[in-house]
């Protein structure tokens, strides 16, 4: 590789450091691009714009990378039950309505630090990763045995749990492949894994088909009405389907009119997307942001894809998919060369849960997952994800440093 | 390379996980692709759709003008009209709506609070929802702040014009949702007096301004009014033009006569505006996509003064509700100066009574001209006598007129065992005598012994029976035998001998005898009459796009001889000249006129006459024929074409001369 001979090997990771880099770019400049349409945003003192606030996060952040990687990883791992329970407790601190915040979203996701709404959430996953690795690096003999599994499982569905009560259904999701992925890396049996995956997809046949083909007035899943309606919208299923049985047409009505109101977001990130055709309309030139279709709330956050993608084409697109190939790619270079099994099952657990965000949030932005408030990490705006991002990819980087061979 | 290296690793796990990337990325890539690359199209029309709307922009109506050029009958004048404009009163709409908005929020804690108290406790989530605001409430303070505003704007605009101005809440609402990218006008056609107080109070915007569009008008009143036609609110697509617009403004469409049969020339071509508007339906920003271009002039033949004159003469001697036609034509171009039907109409079509529009005796939108089924009478022994004249008739062989038994000093005609009435007395008449006193058994004698066969022969080489061409859905063809009619053995002299005093199985109209009039005076040419000069080119210097219709088309020449011609111009001038004539009430010094007078009887089906057509058909002057003149009135009082018609055509014939003395050395109708 270009930056990387046998002859002289680097001790850090540079083509990653690289496409991080470059990500970091995109980030800035479409923020600004999505924050900066309405002459209220224009008229805000330039340290109160979010892509300065965006431009602050990621220098924290690369900090906070930067001193991560002087202490050796696995002087990192003792601590990783420590930082495990003490994003338990701040999950279960969220969902105490006087500490947690819901910024108006019905979810109760914040915690309001004034200078920071802390998302403990974002933190979990890292704090999962950490300590499933450390869980997960025992002698091979001692997976086998159920009672590991079940504990294994445990320290998985105690964060999933939680965050789904937030409710905050797409980070509860990204947990289940990035835990599964690190017990089959770790050496979990096979069978094991099948019946768990099995029965994760019986059950989620099972929950789709409760709520969408079983007549009304039989026992449903509980679940909170705006997550039944983005399921609703996705599987292409109709709302009036919902209705009691002797809903006025007036009801009936209503709920279309709902329906149309909520697959809105869905339908103007398609046209965003796929009206920025080959080459897009050019940065800060689309129209789909600046004229407020895309709403304004959530286009510089969970839908910055779009966009990327309107004002940059498939051209855009196609970049930064591969920015985020070379990361994962990387990631997985790092885990094969890891000293340890415990670095490679962070890292690839790390390189999971990224591809698992990546996965959701572009796909949501062209309809191939249903719209569960994921951010693209790296590129949304947010501190939180920004923060676990980068120290995500920092732990990657020390991983790197105490390679094999170093 | 990095990306293969991950699937030669020698590790299981790793190997499968690197899989799964790729084909979760490849999937990703393969959306995109079908996304951005292969439905683009669809979603860049879908963007189009919702945040594009486009305005038909109608083109400037082209100008009718007269023979001259200059003299305007029908043009546009600019209408102003002050609107609100919605995307300016957006931030106000705002700025209203969030003060009723913490108005109401304040309301709603102190009836929590106020609640809380009686109750001695804090209210549960469910008893709390029932004093929160709803989004219906928040809808309704949206429309009461619009409606704030908008009012606030109409009423300070209202004192500043000094000028009451009532908006309609209802009508507003509806607009703010259906035509949000439109101005929303509160005032229309604003007088000059208002346009400039408007300009002098409002130099910055208010949210008030002033639109422009352009109506229809005709400077010269009722003038030409069959002649121009009109238009009607139409703001459709022509054929060719873009089909589908969100929003049109206001277009119009010709529906009859020159407005009506050269639309496509006077409208142009309608321009296309796109408007941005955003996720609202806010106005953020508009392009002209296509100029409107703009539709071209008509110059007519018809010539202002006399067209005046002609209608002047009518109304002064019959009123404004007589029934009646005149057509004035150059004989020699076949250009028609004047085209006269009465009663007269608007062009201007909404300012007509519609009773009156509607009445079954009047009925004003006829153009009487070219119109109506119109028996000729007498005018028509003119051709009855070339078919007698070329059949060899001496025209000083006198023939003898019996008196009438019931009416003794009126002639009569025996046909078998009908008697056929004659105005002229008993007596003896040659040719000239008889045409001046217009005797009916002179010309059913000789009539029938030429025969059908070639009164009818004359009658096609006149083009009777067929359409002058110049308005295909405004034009009778009138009513004439055919050959094979004639020749039939169904066919009776008596139908001959009505034939003969221009009765029975004859319709024509002003314009056919005009155009037969100006046959006889011009040596024989029978021409297609030409009501169009031109259209003006939109470019004068390139003259592109400009239509010259060529003057004086022959459509037929007559077969008559020279001599015969002669002669019954001869009598026609007797009439006129000769003080026995029935026609000496359109003389007029200065010009020799040469007439026919004709009076028919119109009859219902069992034989009673309901009313007459009054007829004067003539050309002048005698010595170079210039002009032909016919009028015709649809009398129900009785009366004679000598009595009613001529003297009405000898006030055309004084304004003519009066035109051309005033014009030293220039004939009128020049030859183009």
């Amino acid at each position: 590789m270009l930056f990387q001979s046998h002859d002289h090997p680097s001790r850090i990771d540079r083509l990653q450091l690289l496409a991080l880099g470059g990500l970091l770019l995109v980030s800035v400049a479409f923020v600004y691009s999505a924050t900066m349409v309405t002459p209220s945003a224009v008229a805000l003192p330039w340290y109160n714009q979010s892509w300065v606030h965006q431009v602050l996060w990621y220098l924290m952040g690369l900090a906070a990378a930067g001193v991560l990687c002087l202490v050796d990883y696995m002087a990192l791992a003792r601590w990783s039950y420590v930082a495990y329970w003490v994003t338990i407790l701040s999950l279960v601190a969220v969902l105490i309505p006087h500490i947690g915040s819901t910024h108006g979203w019905g979810a109760r996701r914040w915690i309001d630090l004034k200078f920071f709404q802390f998302q403990p959430s974002e933190f979990a996953k890292l704090a999962f990763i950490m300590a499933a690795a450390n869980f997960l690096s025992r002698p091979l003999e001692e997976l086998r045995q159920p009672r590991i599994f079940w504990k294994g499982m445990g320290l998985l569905f105690l964060p999933f749990v939680l965050i789904l009560k937030e409710p905050d259904l797409g980070s509860a999701l990204v947990l289940l492949p990035t835990g599964l992925v690190m017990m089959l890396v770790a050496g979990t049996p096979r069978r094991y894994l099948v019946r768990l995956v099995g029965l994760v997809g019986i059950l989620a046949t099972l929950f789709v088909a409760d709520i969408f083909y079983l007549p009304v007035g039989w026992w449903t899943v509980p679940m909170q009405p705006y997550q039944r309606d983005r399921l609703a919208i996705y599987f292409g299923c109709d709302y009036t389907h919902f209705a009691p049985r002797n809903a006025t047409p007036a009801e009936l009505q209503r709920l279309r009119q709902k329906e149309l109101n909520d697959a809105y977001n869905v339908r103007q990130a398609l046209i965003s997307v796929g009206s920025g055709g080959l080459t897009g309309k050019g940065w800060r030139q689309g129209t789909q942001n600046a004229l407020g279709y895309l709403p304004r709330a959530v286009a510089h956050n969970d839908f910055i894809f779009s966009v990327i993608a309107e004002e940059e084409g498939f051209v855009g697109s196609v970049t930064v998919l591969a920015l985020y190939a070379v990361v994962l790619f990387t990631g997985l270079r790092t885990a094969g060369q890891a000293r340890d099994r415990l670095g490679k099952l962070v890292a690839v657990g790390v390189v999971t849960l990224l591809f698992s965000h990546v996965f959701i949030n572009i796909g949501m932005n062209i309809r191939i997952m249903p719209v569960t408030g994921v951010p693209l990490p790296l590129l949304s705006y947010g501190g939180s994800s920004v923060l676990v991002s980068l120290i995500a990819l920092g732990l990657m980087q020390n991983i790197y440093i105490h390679r094999k061979g170093y | 390379m990095l990306f293969f290296d991950q699937f030669k690793k020698n590790d299981p796990q790793l190997r499968l996980l690197a899989v799964l990337l790729t084909v979760g990325l490849l999937v990703l890539l393969a959306g995109l692709w079908w996304v951005q690359v292969v439905s683009a199209r669809t979603f860049q029309n879908h963007l189009e759709t919702q945040s594009y709307r486009s305005i038909r922009m109608p083109a400037v109506r082209g100008k009718i003008l007269d023979r001259t050029g200059t003299n305007v009958l029908a043009e546009n004048r600019p209408r102003y009209n002050l609107c609100l404009n919605w995307d300016v009163l957006r931030g106000q709409f705002d700025t209203a709506f969030g003060r009723a908005r913490k108005q109401a929020l304040a309301v709603q804690s102190n009836r929590i609070a106020s609640a809380e108290k009686t109750l001695g406790r804090s209210l549960s989530k469910a008893e709390r929802k029932q004093f929160v605001i709803n989004s219906e409430q928040t809808q309704m303070l949206r429309a009461q702040a619009r409606w704030q505003v908008a009012n606030g704007v109409v009423t300070d605009t209202s004192r500043r014009l000094g000028e009451p101005i009532v908006l309609d809440p209802v009508k507003l609402e509806r607009a703010y949702a259906t035509r949000l990218a439109m101005p929303y006008p509160i005032l229309t056609d604003l007088t000059p007096v208002q346009i400039a107080r408007f300009e002098e109070n409002f130099t910055n915007g208010l949210g008030a301004d002033l639109d422009l569009q352009s109506e229809r008008d005709y400077p010269q009143g009722t003038t030409a009014a069959h002649v121009l036609g009109y238009v009607k609110r139409d703001d459709s697509s022509d054929a060719g033009e873009e089909s589908f617009f969100s929003y049109r403004l206001p277009d119009y469409g010709g529906i009859s006569g020159v407005e009506g049969k050269y639309n496509d020339v006077l409208r142009g071509t309608a321009g296309m505006e796109s408007v941005l508007v955003n996720n609202l339906g806010y106005k953020q920003s508009e392009t002209i996509w296509t100029q409107p271009e703009p539709g071209r002039n008509v110059v007519l033949t018809i010539d202002l003064d006399i067209q005046r004159a002609a209608e002047a003469a009518l109304l002064q001697h019959q009123g404004p509700n007589a029934r009646g036609a005149i057509v004035v034509m150059d004989v020699r171009s076949g250009d028609v100066l004047a085209m006269v039907s009465s009663p007269a109409i608007n062009p201007d079509y909404s300012q007509n009574n519609p009773t009156r529009m509607n009445d079954p005796i009047l009925r004003p939108e006829i153009n009487r001209a070219m119109q109506e089924n119109l028996a000729p009478g007498s005018i028509f022994k003119t051709v009855v006598a070339i078919a007698t004249l070329e059949n060899g008739l001496n025209p000083n062989t006198t023939f003898h007129v019996e008196a009438n038994p019931r009416i003794p000093n009126h002639g009569c005609y025996l046909l078998g065992g009908r008697v056929i009435r004659d105005e002229a007395p008993p007596g003896d008449y040659n040719f000239k005598k008889a045409f001046i006193h217009s005797s009916n058994s002179y010309f059913v004698n000789y009539g029938l012994r030429a025969g059908a066969e070639s009164i009818v022969h004359v009658g096609k080489e006149f083009h009777l029976g067929e359409r002058t061409g110049l308005f295909a859905n405004q034009e009778t063809r009138g009513n004439f035998p055919t050959l094979e009619e004639v020749r039939n053995s169904q066919w009776r002299a008596g139908e001959t001998a009505n034939l003969c005093i221009g009765q029975g199985e004859i319709d024509v109209t002003p314009m056919q005898m005009a155009v037969m009039v100006a046959a006889i005076a011009n040596g024989g040419c029978v021409l297609w009459p030409r009501l169009v000069q031109r259209i003006e080119p939109l470019d004068p210097v390139t003259g592109q796009g400009g239509t010259n219709f060529p003057a004086g088309l022959v459509r037929d020449r007559l077969t008559v001889g020279a001599r015969n011609l002669n002669l019954l111009r001869a009598a026609m001038l007797a009439d006129v000249e000769e003080k026995d004539g029935t026609g000496t009430a359109s003389a007029v010094p200065g010009m020799k006129v040469c007439g026919k007078t004709g009076t028919a009887q119109v009859q219902d089906s069992s034989g009673h006459e309901t009313g007459r057509n009054l007829w004067f058909a003539s050309y002048a002057p005698y010595e170079s024929p210039r002009y032909s003149v016919v009028v015709m009135v649809e009398s129900s009082t009785g009366g004679f074409g000598g009595t009613i018609c001529a003297p009405i055509a000898h006030d055309i014939y004084q304004a003519i001369v009066k035109k051309e003395t005033a014009l030293p050395g220039r004939a009128l109708a020049t030859r183009n």
